[in-house]
Order: C-alpha cells, then sequence, then structure tokens
C-alpha cells in the first residue's frame, strides 16, 4: 500500500506492517492505524508514523537503551485490550517504546513519556499505550544524564 | 455537572455496565471502586493528562529536530566508549 506523508513524501508499505491501535494514542483517539519508521540506519529513534494523517508522527524510542532498569506494571493497563496474555512468553514478545520531546535547539535535552510507553504486540500487530500511575516514572525523564557541561558542548558541536 | 452525595458502601450505575462503589471515605481521601466492560479505559485524570499534553507537543515534532538529535546521540554515544 501506498501512504502519503507530511515528513517522507510517499511510503510504500507491506499491509503486514501495519499496526492497530483500536483506542488511539491519548489525545488522539480517531487515528488508529500506524507504521514504525526507522530514523536512519543505527539510529535509536523511530518513527510512529499516522496512517490516517500524514502530518501525524511520534519520535519514540526504546527505552531500555536509556534506562537499562526501566520496569514498567502494564499488565493492568492491557486488560481491555483482546490479547491473550497467557504466560510470561507472551509478556517477553512485546514490544516497548516511549515518545520523545525534543526541545528546539536542545537535543541533550530531550525527554522520554516513561508514564506512558507505547506496548506493540507483533503476533498480532495491535498496539496501546499505556498509562502507568504507579512505580514513579515520570512524563519527562531525561534520555542523558551526563552532565550539564558535556552536553552542551556536543548541542554546540552538532548545531553547526 | 450532575452532584450527587453518596455514603460509604454506596453505589451510582452510569448506562448499563458501569458501577461506581465508594468502599472507604476517609479524611480527604476516598477509596473508590470502578466496574466497567473490558473495553473502558480508566485512568486517573491527573496522569492521564499528562500523558496526552506530552503526546501533544510531541505531534509536532519535525524531522529537522529528530536529525539532531540523532546526532547529538552518535555524538555522546561516541565519547561515553573513548574513556
Amino acid at each position: 500500500m501506498k501512504i502519503q506523508t507530511t515528513r517522507f513524501g510517499q511510503i510504500i508499505l507491506n499491509d503486514k506492517q501495519v499496526i492497530d491501535m483500536p483506542h488511539g494514542m491519548l489525545g488522539f483517539s480517531e487515528h488508529r492505524r500506524y507504521v514504525i519508521i526507522q530514523n536512519k540506519k543505527d539510529s535509536p529513534f523511530f518513527w510512529y508514523q499516522s496512517l490516517d494523517d500524514p502530518d501525524l508522527a511520534f519520535v519514540i524510542t526504546r527505552p531500555y537503551l536509556f534506562k537499562p532498569d526501566y520496569n514498567p506494571q502494564i499488565k493492568e493497563g492491557l486488560a481491555h485490550m483482546a490479547w491473550h496474555m497467557d504466560d510470561t512468553q507472551f509478556f517477553k514478545s512485546l514490544e516497548i517504546y516511549v515518545v520523545v520531546n525534543i526541545p528546539r535547539g536542545a537535543p541533550g535535552d530531550m525527554t522520554g513519556n516513561f508514564m506512558g510507553p507505547l506496548v506493540v504486540n507483533p503476533l498480532c500487530q495491535q498496539a496501546v499505550q499505556v498509562v502507568l500511575s504507579e512505580g514513579g516514572y515520570s512524563h519527562k525523564t531525561r534520555l542523558f544524564v551526563q552532565d550539564k557541561e558535556k552536553i552542551q558542548k556536543i548541542e554546540k558541536e552538532v548545531a553547526v | 455537572m450532575l452532584i450527587l452525595t453518596r455514603k460509604s458502601g454506596e453505589q451510582i450505575a452510569i448506562g448499563d455496565d458501569i458501577v461506581i462503589t465508594f468502599l472507604e471515605i476517609k479524611g480527604t481521601q476516598v477509596k473508590v471502586g470502578i466496574e466497567a466492560p473490558r473495553d473502558v479505559t480508566i485512568h486517573r485524570q491527573e496522569v492521564y493528562e499528562r500523558v496526552r499534553e506530552e503526546n501533544m507537543a510531541a505531534a509536532a515534532m519535525t524531522a529537522e529536530a529528530l536529525s539532531l538529535a540523532s546526532e547529538f546521540y552518535t555524538q555522546i554515544t561516541s565519547t561515553k566508549e573513548k574513556k
């Protein structure tokens, strides 16, 4: 299938790549179909592009790359999905992403929404954004915890 | 807004399949039980709102902002390895 996007022009994708979100992303419940596009080779960032709105795309990343001890209790948040959550193998098969926010001109201050992880079930190509009320995870978790000086130095280098 | 007064242990029905039970009232805190169909999502409002607002802000991300961020990631992770 061919789809039109604002950021990447026309893209061609396989039907199997389409991810269905029965409840949408929070605040975007009318948009149900998405596709994950890698930003570029070896990049930890992906675009989560809506197929229903060419202009709607989120930047997502793998939380464990930045917080290896991230342990969201998602089970309760999946209760309204018609998924067969029968064994631990099932939970291992799930892919977890977080939505990223990048402040203008300050990539070093980018944050991940660790309070609202995006959970993808590759078995049925469905996804849901889970809201965690326990666990103490912030919706603005800093991805880079290096010291300020170093962050600012690299920000200057990449801005040129 | 409809305002009702309920005692501890009393319930409120919303439509045919949602029942809210006020389990315990202690000082300024209320413990509430909610029975609803599986496909109804229930969240603490302030947490829901934070995640929603964060989505709103993230949806406006430009391709340029991500290229810059990607480059930043490459740089900061490579300097880490050198040490």
